[in-house]
């Protein structure tokens, strides 16, 4: 039992459910009691195209419900079934009430429907605990899915592969597959299918056609891929395309696994940085001392966090401080990939922790996700909120990966790092910190340490409007009512 | 026509024909957003008071994310705390992790040590998600431990554990409940003694409710009068209009919680929003009289509301006259919405006043949706309502898009779920939690409801003009 300010991952179903509105043909049904219904409103916030989810709820009856109150799984599953002929796949999530509260999955025929004469696939995900959470979810819910449809046929005439991307409310994820997909048209390889966003259930099932599987997002795909390796023995190139290097990489791996002329994916990786990948540009334009002495920290997931480390620690030549992700479940996987561009790699999933290294650290830039950005505005450290979760949804979508990701990568660091720095702006920071009086700090250590961090930067913010040069008791109380 | 549309639906609705009004019952999973998004705005409404969360992350998650801005609202900057994507520094979430045995008064540990961060609190709501009860949580012990040890009332609050149908107040609903349940009894009420009544809450200001006008319960003839719901600003225009007719009103709840109104068998409590019901019923457990009229909202609502609840407090004034000349005075924007259709598609449990006002003003109410409905509670709304105006109870979404299609109205007020797919098919709509913190209540709300629409259809009107 913890007191938190906040948490960087939904529940299970969430992860689900994200899925599931990733993808055409898939409908999810949540077993949930009515309070816990939010899907909807946040699709309509972060989509904002109108398409209503795709998700019915199956709502746990309590009380007396009438004989026509939806609540009867079976019931209620066999009415989708019958009533939505788009849905050509079921997929069951339960809420975390849901599971809490006892209720197996149901294993059940359902009906055809009227229109389609085909009765829909039920993916029951029996994996789902209270403890897996939401993009642990999300991977898992992928694989059954995949597995549920993947068949085995011919491969494609020409060289193709699948893309497997981040799922819907995904920063950029529609973005991001497009860019990759651009940058393999390149290299004259095709993509077979996207999964999970924008993928129909067609696509699913066509997926060994592909050559390999390119995987952008392993947080979502992870287990999907490697069911398709071990059983249609397809390769899979995990580098995450963020930055030149890692979009090189990646290329030249695709080309390697498709058996193309490396001579010719050079040449198209050389016309890529002659034209549109500004990152490397970026960094000879700039003079050493832009970058020399600043320290990054990067917190959130696992793909975002280690490409962007690896691309501002090799790329950019800016230390790393630390870099920590809030997936448990990946620990082992984060702290490799981030010990190759940072001494300190931790994994932490309480919002306040992260925020005391932050204060800790006070690095120049700060890379992470929205539970940062108050941190950083109070500590006056430049942000850059490109980690998941991310509440931006902009209409006009800008990649950061790919080649084109790395140009909007080098904007966003021009912007940031073009401020004035170092030894004018440092002392100034530390001398406008205001002393503390040993009373006050006895006050501030009876406050409770999840909110000492935030009371501290409250309680100076009110000493320097006081023009005060130390914090007293009197500051502090003032500061918190 | 409606029950024509229905009956496509593979689950015949129940039909209830009453003398003048049909309601349906469509037995379908209406789209309503967790009561819990409505942590952020309880938290602005009640200073002083201090709400902690005990849910797992999935509770957490669900109150946090749905602190973005939603489809249909506009960005409030009173509610903007940093970065607007944070909820209010006075809510706190205790996570319960699902393995955890439940040992008793750990629970209450961590909302004292959540309360020690806090000064100036007078209160302390626990709202027990149902997973706290799913994990074997004992939330009342845990508060009654809690309260004794902080030396503060700590309330258990349990939205969403009920009945049928879930609405988005209910969490405003159960969180007023607990004020009644805490305002201390006058003088005739009976001498009991609640344990914390030494501390800060009860012992200090047992009487100090609004003061200066307080009506005197010694002339036997006039008893004070509470008012139970709306916001700060319509409960200040509530209250004046109610001190024109000779009312004077003794308290708002919510309000502070260190000016709780005293409230017993002496005390009329008036209820303003169609959504309070259990904190109605506590009141009249406390042996409250509860008025039973029209709610205030709209011009004749608050006509009647004012007409009733200043019988029943002895002054007795007309109000005929005054809702005559308002009426005139919203002439200019009553054309404006006259022969309007509106469509609710139903989730705040507002609809039904709302809808009663505009078929007053003028416009035709096509559908009033409604996740649940008291019908004892709403008797008088119910019988005000136009005939023409279907209700429908627990409505199916899916089938509301469809119908909403299908009839085209002017307007729909709309779900933050149901928004975006509306608006995109083309659907001029409102979201319903912006005429939740529009101010509804009294004669100057009916005006702002007006407005409200007025706006909506001249955007419209000038948008539609472009040749795009």
């Amino acid at each position: 039992m913890k007191i938190l300010r906040g948490v960087y991952e939904g529940p299970g179903s969430h992860g689900i459910l994200r899925v599931a509105a990733s993808m055409s043909g898939v409908h999810a049904v949540l077993r949930a009691y009515p309070s816990e219904w939010y899907f909807p409103a946040l699709h309509g916030a972060c989509t904002r195209t109108g398409e209503p989810a795709p998700i019915t709820l199956s709502p746990i009856p309590e009380g007396a419900g009438g004989s026509w109150t939806p609540g009867n799984l079976a019931r209620d599953l066999s009415g989708i079934a019958r009533r939505r002929p788009e849905a050509e796949t079921l997929i069951f999530a339960r809420s975390e009430a849901a599971l809490l509260s006892g209720e197996g999955a149901p294993i059940l025929a359902l009906p055809e429907n009227p229109e389609t004469g085909r009765s829909p696939k039920l993916v029951t995900c029996e994996w789902e605990s209270p403890g897996i959470r939401e993009v642990e979810a999300a991977d898992l819910g992928l694989a059954d899915l995949v597995k549920a449809h993947a068949q085995k046929g011919p491969k494609s005439p020409a060289p193709t592969v699948n893309l497997f991307g981040p799922p819907i409310f995904g920063p950029k994820a529609a973005a991001e597959y497009a860019e990759v997909e651009r940058a393999l048209g390149l290299i004259g390889v095709g993509v077979n299918a996207r999964a999970p966003l924008g993928a129909t259930v067609a696509d699913l099932s066509h997926l060994p056609r592909a050559w390999a599987n390119v995987v952008l997002y392993r947080e979502a795909a992870e287990s999907a891929s490697l069911y398709l390796q071990d059983e249609f023995g397809m390769p899979r190139v995990t580098t995450p395309p963020v930055g030149s290097v890692g979009t090189g990489a990646v290329l030249r791996a695709v080309g390697e696994l498709c058996s193309l002329d490396p001579k010719w994916v050079r040449r198209a990786v050389w016309a890529e940085l002659a034209r549109t990948a500004k990152l490397p540009w970026y960094a000879r334009l700039a003079v050493p001392e832009t970058f020399r002495g600043r320290r990054v920290a990067l917190f959130g997931d696992l793909t975002y966090t280690t490409g962007l480390g690896y691309t501002l620690a090799r790329e950019i030549g800016l230390e790393v401080a630390w870099a920590g992700t809030y997936l448990t479940h990946l620990e082992k996987d984060f702290l490799f990939h981030a010990g190759a561009f940072t001494d300190e790699a931790f994994v932490e999933d309480d919002p306040e922790a992260v925020v005391a290294r932050v204060e800790e650290t006070a690095p120049d830039l700060l890379v992470g996700t929205h539970l940062e950005r108050e941190v950083a505005a109070a500590l006056d450290v430049s942000f850059l909120p490109l980690c998941p979760p991310i509440f931006e949804y902009p209409f006009v979508e800008r990649p950061l990966m790919g080649y084109v990701g790395s140009t909007v990568l080098a904007d966003a660091l021009e912007d940031v790092l073009r401020e004035p720095r170092g030894p004018r702006e440092k002392p100034e920071t530390t001398a406008r910190a205001p002393e503390w009086t040993e009373e006050a700090l006895e006050e501030l250590e009876e406050i409770p340490a999840f909110l000492r961090g935030r009371a501290r930067r409250l309680a100076e913010e009110h000493a320097r409007t006081l023009d005060s040069p130390e914090v007293t008791p009197e500051i502090l109380e003032e500061s918190r009512s | 026509m409606l029950g024509r549309r229905l009956r496509r639906q593979e689950r015949s609705p129940r039909k209830i024909t009453g003398e003048t009004l049909t309601i349906l019952n469509e037995s379908g999973a209406p789209d309503v957003v967790s009561p819990l998004h409505g942590l952020s705005s309880l938290a602005e409404r009640l200073p002083d008071t201090l709400l902690v969360v005990a849910g797992t992350r999935a509770d957490v998650h669900l109150a946090q994310s749905l602190s973005v801005p939603l489809p249909g609202t506009p960005l409030d900057p009173a509610e903007q705390s940093g970065n607007g994507l944070s909820v209010h520094p006075r809510v706190v979430f205790v996570v319960l992790e699902p393995d955890e045995k439940p040992s008793g008064g750990a629970l209450a540990s961590r909302v004292i040590e959540a309360a020690a961060g806090f000064r100036r609190t007078e209160l302390v709501l626990l709202v027990a998600c149902r997973s706290a009860a799913l994990l074997g949580f004992d939330v009342e012990f845990e508060a009654e431990l809690a309260g004794r040890r902080l030396d503060l009332p700590v309330r258990p609050l349990a939205p969403d554990v009920g009945g049928s149908g879930v609405l988005y107040t209910d969490l405003e609903d159960s969180a007023i409940r607990a004020l009644v349940e805490l305002c201390p009894r006058g003088v005739s009420g009976s001498g009991e003694e609640r344990s914390y009544s030494k501390g800060s809450l009860l012992g200090k200001f047992p009487f100090r409710g609004r003061t200066g006008r307080r009506t005197t319960t010694e002339t036997g003839v006039r008893r004070p009068v509470v008012l139970l719901g709306a916001l700060p600003g319509p409960q200040e225009e509530l209250a004046a209009e109610l001190a024109r007719a000779g009312v004077e009103v003794a308290g708002d709840l919510p309000g502070a919680a260190d000016r709780l109104p005293p409230l017993d068998d002496g005390t009329i409590v008036a209820v303003v929003d169609p959504y309070l019901v259990a904190a109605s019923r506590a009141a009249e457990d406390r042996g409250a009289t509860v008025v039973r009229s029209l709610l205030p909202i709209g011009v004749g609502g608050t006509a009647r509301f004012v007409q009733d609840v200043s019988t029943l407090a002895g002054s007795g004034a007309s109000e005929a006259g005054h809702a005559r000349r308002v009426w005139e005075s919203l002439e200019p924007l009553r054309s404006r919405i006259r022969g309007k259709r509106i469509f609710f598609t139903g989730d705040t449990g507002l609809e039904i006043p709302l809808a009663r006002f505009l078929v007053d003003a003028g416009a035709v109410v096509l559908e009033v949706g409604t996740p649940r409905l008291d019908r004892r509670f709403l008797a008088p709304e119910l019988s005000a309502l136009g005939e023409d105006v279907d209700v429908v109870e627990s409505p199916e979404w899916r089938a509301q898009l469809e119908r909403v299609d299908t009839v085209r109205p002017d307007v729909v007020v709309a779900s933050p779920g149901l928004y975006v797919p509306l608006v995109a098919r083309g659907h001029l709509c409102r979201s319903s939690l912006d005429l939740l913190s529009l101010g509804v209540h009294g004669y100057e709300g009916a005006r702002r409801i007006l407005e409200l629409f007025a706006r909506t259809f001249e955007r419209a009107e000038k948008l539609d003009t472009l040749n795009l």
